[in-house]
């Protein structure tokens, strides 16, 4: 149980990212003021709250639609959430609330008439998608056009929600979307089992009897919610950006879908509100694009650095693989001419050998001379004690493995992982060796 | 582009008046109508091979980015190069689809890097470039045709103002210079800024400036009132000429590559077997989806032009099985679109509902005060009048329709009912047990349906002449168990099985 308990490497490196980046925000205001003497007043403390509540809670489901590679349908649904505000502002006015509640129901009518296309004709769902996202944001932009024709000052700030202005945000707001945000947080806690196996496994939760149906609606409705309340913040062209950028940078991070959840909400959290701050600071930056920018930063962090994963370690790792596998193939080719020549220590000639492994050749036998393995003779090279016992182990090790593949059913030995990279020695018990090693040759057992 | 322009106006003067074209073009409808009409037809035709390719939201990632490309390219024009900003210039359009491909190019690594999926990538890379590209309008570009509402919805209602003038006799360039008499002259202080005076210090110094001294081209002079003799005039839309070109474009390589491309497009494999080389042709696709997503921003914005690629062929995807007709039909749509969508733009729908009347009934409905005339954006009911004639397609499509397709269900499902019903009392009709089979008062029960289904069930298959009720249990006619013996007949043979009943 203790062993249980005990946190792998690498879920502590992402406990202790999580921790961090939380402590950081958390300190971001007091820090700043002191370090740099920044001013916040009360209109940009607001700002950054609702900045990073938006953030969070798109971080979250954000995910999800990532994982159940519905990246582009978030798009679809928040263009298809304009029409909505423009209907809502007509018939109800300026009222934060039910403009919110006219995106909702315009990007779920959407959601619907998506499936339903989808349904009865042949049509894919990337041309489906395509059709809502486009219709709908036309209904939005001539229902905007004709709003702006009526003589009312009110209208102004509906076109904010095109590409979002976070200086419009007020308390009251934010108040509302942390009501609606914890409702939704609630949910997604309530129904974290159904929803994990629905995003990696649908057809396995349908077997066990969970109605798939109604789970993937649920989340699909959840998405728009945060899509809806979102929209103020990103607007509806970039609102997609903001809502799976966060789920893309934590996935690279980790393998699991807690860490990974929690990961993408820090992450959405801290964009939003970097971003939201910046441009209320600056009111010539649109907030949409300033969040867009600071998350896909955050991708491209992750993308390069995560360690597992990041493109860097992988390039690293790549080379490193390269490195090695130049020294052992020159030493095997070296070893092998000598002894195809009568003698372990026979030479073989410079030109030759640099024939057989063009490309890699150079880097093997710097590598092989530094360890002493090798020596120049004449104009060829000599493996030296060291290095015929080395190419020795090799060979030995090597032709292991092939007994263990062509024999390992047969004595019954135990199933382990082939990785001719190991010695196999470290992974076989010692009484399973010893019995691979009776099959050896005795020219090849010394 | 110019040259062109002046071979296609005197090809047009052989069939029109000069003052007939003049006054054709400068009808904001016409031209936006024009435009609008060659957006679709070029749109519609890669479209449709977005489509069947599995790429349509490819064209939404394009026309997001090359955005960002028009906003460098117009940065670099009017920052760098000092040069009047246009964006219907040929320099900005190639370098700024440049930018298109190289996003298509962008996700392809992304996600060949294995660490994004390919939704996630195109989902992730186009909103950022977007963003960029908004972030730079905003804060860098101070021209009116390139702000944040151009790039929403474009200006296709003024296509007609942007024009190059072409000057076909009494042409006279006149060239003002200080000594002519038109020249007309401003006294400036010479070192006020220098010294940091006013003009009416007295150290002050003035020289006398040529106010309108410059060249001007025959249309200028003699808007300035230079020439006593009217020059002959056409003033040509500069959208309509971008546009003409990249359809023809389009239209040129459809047609010259359309066995490559039709072949690619449903078996790559096979393509890349014969030597077609799929992969090239997928990108000169990509530059050519960029070049009129650049050629059309200026008409229609770079958002709402995905519909011009998605929407037509996806009803005439609905209408046909072949590429050829496919082809064919969805430029008819998307021009069909764009002629009616002005109209809708100004509150006609068809010219058959008036939007002002709805409106009005909203008013009395919910007791609200909202302008009755309907004044809206070209552009974006350009992309819903090619909504509506996608809706219309599907619902009325003779094979893919929702219409059709409810139409043949409910006919297999009388089908059905009637074959249940004539087995049933085939099975039945010559047994002891006939009497409780087929009394038709408890016949329902035999189905589990409802006495109102029954009922209109048997009503059918007598009005069929199938079976007829005698004394109180349904029998067949002969007419009847001649349909129940076919229908046994072809049962056993689809499902080849032998008939061993007598």
């Amino acid at each position: 149980m203790v062993a249980r308990l005990t946190l792998s490497a690498a879920d502590k490196r992402v406990w202790s990212i999580i921790g961090g980046i939380v402590l950081l925000g958390a300190l971001f205001i007091p820090l700043s003021q002191l370090l740099f003497d920044m001013r916040f007043t009360y209109t940009v403390r607001v700002v950054a709250l609702g900045g990073a509540v938006l953030g969070l809670l798109s971080g979250v489901l954000g995910s999800f639609a990532v994982l159940r590679q519905e990246s582009l349908l978030g798009d679809a649904l928040s263009h298809a959430a304009l029409p909505g505000v423009a209907i809502a502002f007509l018939l109800a006015g300026r009222e934060l609330s039910w403009l919110l509640i006219g995106a909702g129901i315009a990007s779920w009518l959407g959601l619907r008439f998506l499936s339903a296309i989808l349904h009865t004709t042949r049509l894919k769902q990337h041309t489906a998608m395509g059709i809502v996202l486009v219709a709908w944001f036309a209904a939005g932009i001539a229902l905007l056009t004709y709003i702006q024709s009526i003589p009312d000052a009110s209208q102004a700030g509906l076109d904010h929600f095109i590409f979002g202005q976070a200086a419009a945000i007020i308390e009251s707001d934010v108040t509302l979307v942390s009501a609606v945000g914890i409702f939704v947080l609630l949910t997604v806690a309530l129904l974290w089992k159904e929803f994990k196996l629905v995003a990696f496994d649908p057809e396995f939760a349908g077997a066990n009897g969970y109605r798939i149906g109604l789970i993937n609606a649920l989340l699909s409705t959840l998405i728009v919610v945060a899509v809806v309340l979102g929209l103020q913040l990103a607007g509806v062209i970039l609102m997609a950006g903001m809502l799976i950028a966060p789920g893309i940078a934590a996935r690279q991070w980790t393998q699991s879908l807690d860490q990974m959840v929690i990961l993408a909400a820090v992450f959405g959290a801290f964009a939003g509100a970097v971003g939201a701050v910046v441009s209320a600071l600056d009111s010539d930056i649109p907030t949409g694009p300033m969040i867009i920018v600071v998350s896909f930063l955050l991708v491209l962090f992750s993308i390069t650095l995560a360690p597992g994963r990041g493109l860097l370690w992988s390039r690293l790792r790549q080379r490193a693989n390269r490195r090695r596998f130049a020294a052992i193939n020159t030493l095997r080719d070296l070893y092998r001419y000598a002894l195809s020549h009568g003698a372990e220590d026979y030479p073989a000639p410079d030109d030759f050998i640099r024939g057989v492994r063009a490309s890699s050749i150079e880097s093997g036998l710097r590598q092989l001379r530094a360890a002493g393995h090798i020596m120049e003779a004449g104009a060829g090279w000599r493996l030296t004690e060291s290095g015929i016992a080395q190419a020795r182990r090799d060979r030995r090790n090597q032709s292991l493995w092939d007994l263990y593949r062509l024999h390992g059913d047969e004595l019954s030995l135990p199933a382990i992982q082939e990785d001719r990279q190991l010695d196999i020695a470290a992974v076989l018990p010692a009484a399973a060796l010893e019995l691979l090693e009776s099959k050896l040759k005795p020219n090849e057992s010394l | 582009m110019m040259p062109l322009e002046r071979w296609l106006i005197e090809l047009l003067l052989n069939i029109v008046t000069r003052d007939e074209l003049n006054a054709f073009l400068r009808s904001p409808q016409n031209s936006a109508a024009l435009v609008g009409g060659l957006i679709a037809v070029s749109g519609a035709l890669l479209g449709a091979f977005l489509l069947l390719r599995g790429l349509s939201l490819t064209s939404d990632a394009i026309s997001h980015t090359v955005l960002l490309g028009i906003v460098i390219a117009f940065l670099l024009m009017t920052e760098v190069f000092r040069l009047p900003g246009d964006t219907s210039s040929p320099w900005l359009i190639l370098g700024a689809s440049l930018a298109g491909v190289a996003t298509v190019l962008l996700t392809e690594m992304l996600y060949r890097s294995g660490l994004v999926r390919q939704d996630a990538a195109l989902g992730l890379a186009f909103p950022l470039l977007f963003a960029i590209a908004v972030i730079l309008v905003s804060r860098y570009v101070e021209d009116a045709h390139l702000d944040e509402d151009a790039v929403l919805v474009g200006e296709i209602g003024l296509a007609w103002a942007n024009t190059n003038s072409h000057c076909f006799s009494n042409c006279e360039s006149v060239t003002i210079s200080p000594d002519h008499d038109a020249a007309k002259f401003a006294r400036r202080c010479s070192n006020c800024r220098e010294l940091g005076i006013s003009p009416r210090d007295e150290r002050a110094r003035f020289t006398e400036i040529c106010s309108n001294c410059r060249e001007y081209t025959p249309a200028q002079a003699w808007s300035a009132g230079l020439l006593e003799r009217e020059p002959a005039l056409v003033f040509f839309p500069k959208s309509i000429t971008v546009m003409l070109v990249l359809t023809l474009l389009t239209l040129v390589f459809v047609l010259a590559f359309y066995k490559e491309l039709k072949l690619s497009t449903f078996d790559a494999g096979l393509a890349q077997a014969l030597g077609l080389r799929p992969g090239a042709l997928h990108y000169v696709l990509m530059i050519l989806v960029s070049l009129v997503a650049v050629g059309a921003f200026d008409a229609v914005g770079s958002i709402l032009v995905i519909a011009f690629f998605i929407i037509p062929p996806a009803a005439a995807y609905l209408l046909t099985d072949r590429l050829s007709l496919m082809l064919l039909l969805s430029p008819f749509i998307g021009a069909a679109g764009a002629i009616f969508g002005y109209d809708l733009a100004r509150g006609q729908l068809f010219g058959l509902i008036a939007i002002a009347d709805g409106i009005a009934a909203l008013n009395r409905l919910f007791d609200l005060a909202l302008p009755e005339k309907w004044d809206s954006s070209i552009s974006a009911s350009m992309v819903l009048m090619m909504f509506i004639l996608f809706l219309l397609t599907w619902l009325l499509s003779p094979r893919y329709g929702l219409l059709s397709t409810v139409i043949r269900r409910a006919k297999r499902r009388r089908v059905f009912e009637n074959q249940v019903v004539l087995a049933h009392i085939h099975n039945h009709q010559h047994t002891a047990t006939h009497e409780i089979e087929l009394n038709v008062a408890g016949l329902h029960e035999h189905f589990r349906w409802s006495k109102q289904k029954m009922s209109r069930v048997l009503t059918r298959l007598r009005a069929l002449g199938y079976v007829r009720i005698l004394a109180g249990n349904a029998v067949l006619t002969e007419r009847g168990d001649r349909q129940v013996h076919a229908f046994r007949k072809t049962m056993l043979e689809a499902h080849n099985m032998p008939d061993l009943s007598g």
